[in-house]
């Protein structure tokens, strides 16, 4: 769905949430460390802000080649006929970028809720 | 690629970056990352002075996002009205991150501080991106942005009373946006444009042939605006969000997050909505008797605190009550005067909440009666104090008269001498609540009890530069208000 | 009588307004958090439902260029923008819902109404 955004209904944000719930469903169907081996924690993270970069600097990448922020035919990217695979542009890039910060989002959104329960400690009740 | 052309866009993705960047430095190393949060303010605000100078040379100017031209894409407008709420917003933005470098580190947890990094930045980014659009539903979206990071950044404290404060501000945010957004759903039926520009053209004709879409709209408008601004009776989450939070974001969520929303609605009072619906049903009206309910209930409520930030997050209701009567008074010395009032409060409560952090950062202490004689022992925190107050209150020379002077200014020349009352009244009741404290801090004869830290250099020379800024919109206000005028007369 | 017969013949809207009513009502009087986030749920959902029934336009296709050029297609714009909303709907639900995890480990309870009580004997 991410890869077709350009193409067809779906695009960056419906496929992104399929491939992380997928991941989460790993999660849910084996136990937690079975989850938490298909993408760890770090990589997760990297991946959320890699993913938000990857968006605005596309936007960015547009102006320096000579539009203004995201444009597209008139920065100069490579379109081709509607309806081809490797068509419209800079649509594609971002899309693939939104399914992987997506993705990504869904999973440690996940991990945070569930694994604080495994972490022995109250909130602290101070008036500081 | 002139890049003063795409100045507009870059305003925003500046902090959109750091925020992005800022959670992964910080794992590495935590000082980079609190002088990358710098880096990424200044450039913002470098930047809004470059746009400043140049709408005053050349003009207003369009940017249209990825070269489509409106009605099709989203256009971003630069002109002087809209440049001095940005320059207000990234330039107070920076003042207090500079107070929250050393603050947080005795507020937080040490692994949440660089993700408070990223939603103070995302915060900026969203607020200057809502000063800038031309469109309705890109409005929208960074109005959710900076909802979700207003809220997060009251509640990454992890308090009991700051979870409850920010869930209520949350659902009732909530409730504004499912509000703002049906308007636009009714405003879309009717005229199928988003673009502020071609709405009112197309509204002029839509307001005679479906009239009950128009109004129910505009109604709409007024309670989502109304209830993320904290206007009279819909202010119900502002006391325990602001006082529970931490300081820098009480500071953040009183001095400017509550302004954006009003400067929203005044643009879309006056750029969306035609002449002919202002004339014809009494918004403005509304606005303003519930602005001067405000202001009255909010001192009201304010004398009966015993917190003193609970104390300062009533004030700021009643103060922001003071834009949105200049909003509601239809005027253009009252308008002046209400946007005035913007930048004032915004310097002046960032100020005082800075001042009630250091206290609390110094000493711990939160309630007013324990406040006796500590002015002998902090004294810089507690000038700043005073000459805050002194600027809420309206004492020559600080920059709070001005905003009231023009408020009630325009008012008379109108006939409504009731509110130069309502204005009058205001100020004695801020008086009533603020100079006890200043005056037991320095002249009461209990000595201080509590044992007292010290306040660290930068928290001082913030407070410092707070002051200078006070004073400077008191005296020097004349280059402020002839920008304004001017801004204001493209609407009459 | 033509009131009636205007509202039969937009039910989409009618339902929308309808969903909206309900959806804000239970937000702001039931007491349970979790029902006010299903609430506010419901609320964004109707004013999507809105959106996406403004954009119809009668015996029109899916607005995806096919074979051929020249059919009548209802209109894109609407269910462009109502897919960037419901993103937000779902960041504003997940951040709710953590805030809710957060408040029952501090509080005990997910019931908004005890929750006020055991703050207003602090």
């Amino acid at each position: 769905m991410i890869v077709n955004g350009h193409l067809s209904p779906g695009g960056g944000f419906s496929g992104g949430a399929i491939f992380g719930s997928s991941l989460v469903l790993v999660a849910i169907s084996f136990n937690l460390e079975a989850g938490a081996k298909q993408i760890s924690h770090q990589t997760a993270s990297l991946l959320e802000s890699g993913g938000a970069l990857g968006f605005a600097l596309t936007g960015l990448a547009a102006i320096f080649l000579g539009g203004n922020y995201f444009a597209n035919r008139a920065a100069g990217f490579p379109l081709g006929e509607a309806g081809e695979f490797f068509s419209a542009g800079a649509i594609w890039i971002i899309t693939v970028f939104i399914g992987i910060k997506v993705a990504s989002t869904i999973t440690t959104l996940f991990y945070n809720i569930i694994e604080k329960e495994q972490v022995v400690g109250d909130i602290r009740r101070t008036d500081t | 690629m002139v890049l003063a052309d795409q100045l507009p866009v870059l305003i925003v993705i500046t902090p959109l970056i750091g925020a992005f960047l800022a959670p992964l430095i910080y794992r590495r190393h935590e000082k980079a990352s609190g002088y990358l949060v710098l880096l990424s303010l200044l450039l913002s605000v470098v930047m809004a002075v470059f746009l400043l100078i140049k709408v005053r040379r050349d003009g207003p100017y369009f940017y249209q996002m990825g070269n489509w031209p409106p009605p099709w894409g989203i256009e971003y407008v630069a002109d002087p009205l809209r440049v001095f709420m940005l320059l207000v917003v990234v330039a107070i933005s920076l003042w207090i991150f500079l107070f929250a470098i050393e603050d947080l580190q005795h507020e937080l947890r040490r692994t949440v501080i660089g993700w408070y990094y990223a939603l103070y930045l995302l915060l900026v980014a969203s607020m200057a991106a809502i000063t800038m659009t031309n469109d309705l539903f890109n409005l929208f979206v960074f109005m959710e942005i900076c909802a979700i990071t207003s809220c997060a950044i009251i509640t990454v404290k992890e308090d009991r009373e700051c979870l409850e404060a920010g869930f209520k501000y949350l659902i009732l945010s909530a409730m504004g946006t499912g509000c703002f957004l049906l308007g636009v759903a009714l405003l879309y039926m009717v005229t199928g444009q988003l673009n502020f520009g071609f709405l009112q053209q197309e509204l002029t004709a839509a307001v005679i042939n479906y009239p009950l879409n128009v109004f129910t709209a505009a109604a709409l408008f007024i309670v989502a605006f109304g209830t993320k601004a904290a206007l009279f009776p819909l202010h119900v989450w502002l006391p325990d969000a602001h006082a529970s939070a931490p300081s820098p974001s009480s500071a953040m969520l009183s001095g400017l997050v509550i302004k954006i929303y009003a400067f929203s609605l005044f643009v879309i009072f006056y750029r969306v909505f035609p002449r002919s619906l202002l004339d014809s049903l009494p918004l403005s009206e509304i606005v303003l008797w519930l602005a001067a309910f405000g202001v009255m209930f909010g001192s009201v409520y304010a004398m009966l605190q015993t917190d003193l930030k609970k104390m300062l997050a009533y004030s700021s209701i009643g103060q922001i009550a003071f834009i949105f009567m200049g909003i509601g008074l239809d005027q253009r010395l009252a308008l002046v005067g209400g946007l005035y009032h913007i930048a004032v409060h915004a310097i002046t409560k960032a100020m005082l909440f800075m001042a009630a952090g250091a206290i609390i950062y110094a000493t711990g202490v939160r309630r007013i009666s324990d406040m006796n004689g500590i002015g002998r022992v902090m004294p810089l925190v507690l000038v700043a104090f005073t000459v805050g107050s002194a600027s809420m209150i309206g004492i020559p020379g600080t920059g709070g008269l001005i905003s009231k002077w023009y408020l009630a200014l325009g008012a008379l020349e109108i006939g409504r001498s009731l509110f130069v009352l309502v204005i009058l009244l205001s100020s004695l009741l801020n008086a009533i609540y603020y100079m006890p404290i200043v005056i037991n801090a320095f002249m009461s004869q209990d000595d201080f009890a509590c044992q007292v830290k010290e306040v660290p250099k930068v928290l001082q020379s913030a407070l410092v530069i707070g002051m200078i800024f006070v004073v400077i919109t008191g005296i020097f206000s004349r280059p402020l208000t002839l920008l304004l005028e001017e801004a204001v007369t493209v609407f009459f | 009588m033509e009131i009636l017969g205007g509202l039969i013949h937009n039910y989409y809207y009618f339902v929308a307004i309808i969903l909206f009513v309900i959806g804000t009502h239970t937000m702001l009087t039931h007491a349970n958090m979790i029902k006010k986030v299903i609430a506010m749920n419901i609320m964004d959902t109707s004013v999507f439902l809105l959106f996406v029934a403004i954009g119809y336009v009668q015996g029109g296709r899916p607005p995806i260029i096919g074979s051929d050029p020249e059919a009548l297609y209802i209109n894109p714009l609407p269910g462009a923008l109502i897919l960037t909303g419901i993103v937000v709907a779902v960041s504003v639900t997940a951040y709710a819902l953590s805030l809710i995890v957060k408040i029952h480990r501090a509080y005990g309870t997910v019931d908004y109404d005890e929750i006020c009580e055991l703050r207003g004997d602090e």
